[in-house]
């Protein structure tokens, strides 16, 4: 083939090629259009109040900052005298606590006991029973399947979870993570299942578990002792 | 070099014939109807191309929709625009957003709706013998639709759960005045596709899904 005729093919093509990517651009209509949709849902844990707080057996005292239900857990408590003068077998306190989550959880806490006394006969962090109650998941929306684990053993001022210590008289928490010591650091106290179906948060239900706090009233030293508690809630 | 002229204008001609009458035969058209918006997202976002002369072809990322996007309602709202030179239907088939997981996002969790037609442009055919329907359950505004479930989740009019196969959404009469072939800036309707989603307690995951939108000759709809 000549030269000259190979070159008018090679054009031709070329000409054609744009012609018809033009022809495509400058009159492109099309039947069909798409819409691609994403979405991601992200693990998500909350702890608040689950209500009001119980205090008996207290002499003086009271609760300062009450809990309010489904509001962010902020209590403060006077537990009042808790020397021999109070003569109450314990002066207790029930922190109802509420969490939920759409993943599996793990509420752990940690507490400090502060106290002004000098002696070991002050009040300790031994000294302050702790146990978290019984697990409710209950009402619309709530995953009622699974079941959750309760680090702790309950009610502390259940007999079987404490008594006199015989060879130094003071009354001692004994059974498993049912006194602050336990907690000096972040230490888990429960977890379980993930709590909350697909329902949206406008949905107060929750899984509710009471947070019980006790101390035994005893000769302890006097002066003032201040118990701090951090609950902290996680999607592992 | 005259043949050659005259070959070269033989080729633009038969070329150009070729794409005309390609595209007059296509006399159907769904293209992006204007800049979608979203409303309601954390980390969320839609991507589409404003201008009403090219393919729809849009991107919605709804974003956070557990409980840490605190909104009551994530809204995407996308203009459609269509035209034909006949009756039309428009159909929306989907695929993907299967999660085995209950607790999880499903199809039934993404409200659908279509609403507000209304004319292009100037060249927009005025019927008054048929009207532009939107098929039911569809003609509503999925965020204004949800309500809650008796088991606690949220619930639309329509969602896309209700597309089962390529569903007709909208059908109607001539949309264009014209029978031209090129898409133009005003020869036809814009209608709003509408998606909403509740942030809930859902299990986590990423899900997707695409939907295609598609038109077609309909019924029979005089103008």
């Amino acid at each position: 083939m000549p030269r000259s005729s190979k070159q008018f093919s090679y054009r031709s093509t070329l000409l054609i090629a744009f012609l018809l990517l033009c022809a495509t651009a400058c009159f492109g209509q099309s039947t069909t259009g798409s819409v691609n949709i994403s979405a991601t849902v992200s693990k998500f844990v909350e702890i608040n109040s689950g209500g009001s707080v119980s205090l008996t057996g207290n002499s003086g005292g009271g609760v300062t900052t009450d809990g309010v239900a489904n509001s962010p857990l902020a209590v403060s408590i006077n537990l009042g005298e808790l020397g021999p003068s109070n003569t109450n077998s314990f002066v207790s306190a029930l922190v109802p606590l509420k969490l939920r989550s759409n993943a599996p959880y793990v509420l752990s806490m940690s507490a400090t006991v502060t106290s002004s006394g000098t002696t070991s006969n002050k009040i300790g962090a031994a000294d302050v029973g702790f146990g978290l109650g019984t697990v409710t998941r209950s009402g619309t929306g709530v995953n009622t399947s699974g079941s959750d684990t309760n680090a702790t053993s309950g009610d502390p001022t259940l007999a079987a979870n404490g008594s006199v210590n015989v060879s130094t008289g003071r009354y001692d928490f004994t059974a498993v993570r049912s006194n602050l010591s336990a907690f000096t650091s972040a230490t888990t106290a429960l977890s379980g299942p993930f709590i909350m179906n697909a329902v949206p948060r406008s949905n107060s239900n929750g899984l509710t578990v009471p947070a019980y706090f006790a101390i035994k009233p005893q000769f302890f030293e006097n002066g003032t002792t201040t118990v701090s508690v951090t609950f902290t809630v996680t999607a592992p | 070099m005259k043949l050659r002229i005259l070959i070269y204008t033989l080729l633009i001609g038969g070329v150009l014939s070729a794409a005309e009458q390609t595209s007059s035969a296509q006399a159907l058209d769904i293209s992006a109807g204007g800049q979608p918006t979203i409303t309601g997202a954390v980390n969320g976002s839609v991507t589409g191309n404003s201008s009403v002369t090219s393919d729809l072809v849009v991107t919605i990322n709804f974003g956070e929709v557990s409980p840490l996007n605190q909104n009551s309602i994530v809204k995407v709202v996308v203009p459609i625009a269509i035209r034909s030179n006949q009756p039309y239907q428009v159909a929306v088939s989907m695929s993907g957003l299967s999660n085995a997981n209950a607790q999880a996002l499903q199809s039934s969790d993404i409200g659908f709706g279509a609403q507000n037609i209304r004319l292009l442009g100037g060249a927009g055919k005025i019927c008054t013998q048929s009207a532009h329907i939107f098929s039911s359950p569809f003609n509503n505004d999925p965020s204004s639709s949800a309500t809650v479930a008796a088991n606690g989740r949220v619930t639309y009019t329509s969602s896309l759960a209700n597309l089962t196969g390529a569903t007709v959404i909208l059908s109607g009469p001539q949309l264009s005045k014209n029978n031209s072939s090129i898409r133009q800036q005003s020869d036809g309707y814009v209608f709003d596709a509408i998606f909403a989603l509740t942030p809930q307690f859902f299990a986590t995951g990423i899900s997707s899904a695409t939907l295609i939108f598609t038109i077609a000759a309909g019924p029979n709809a005089p103008c």
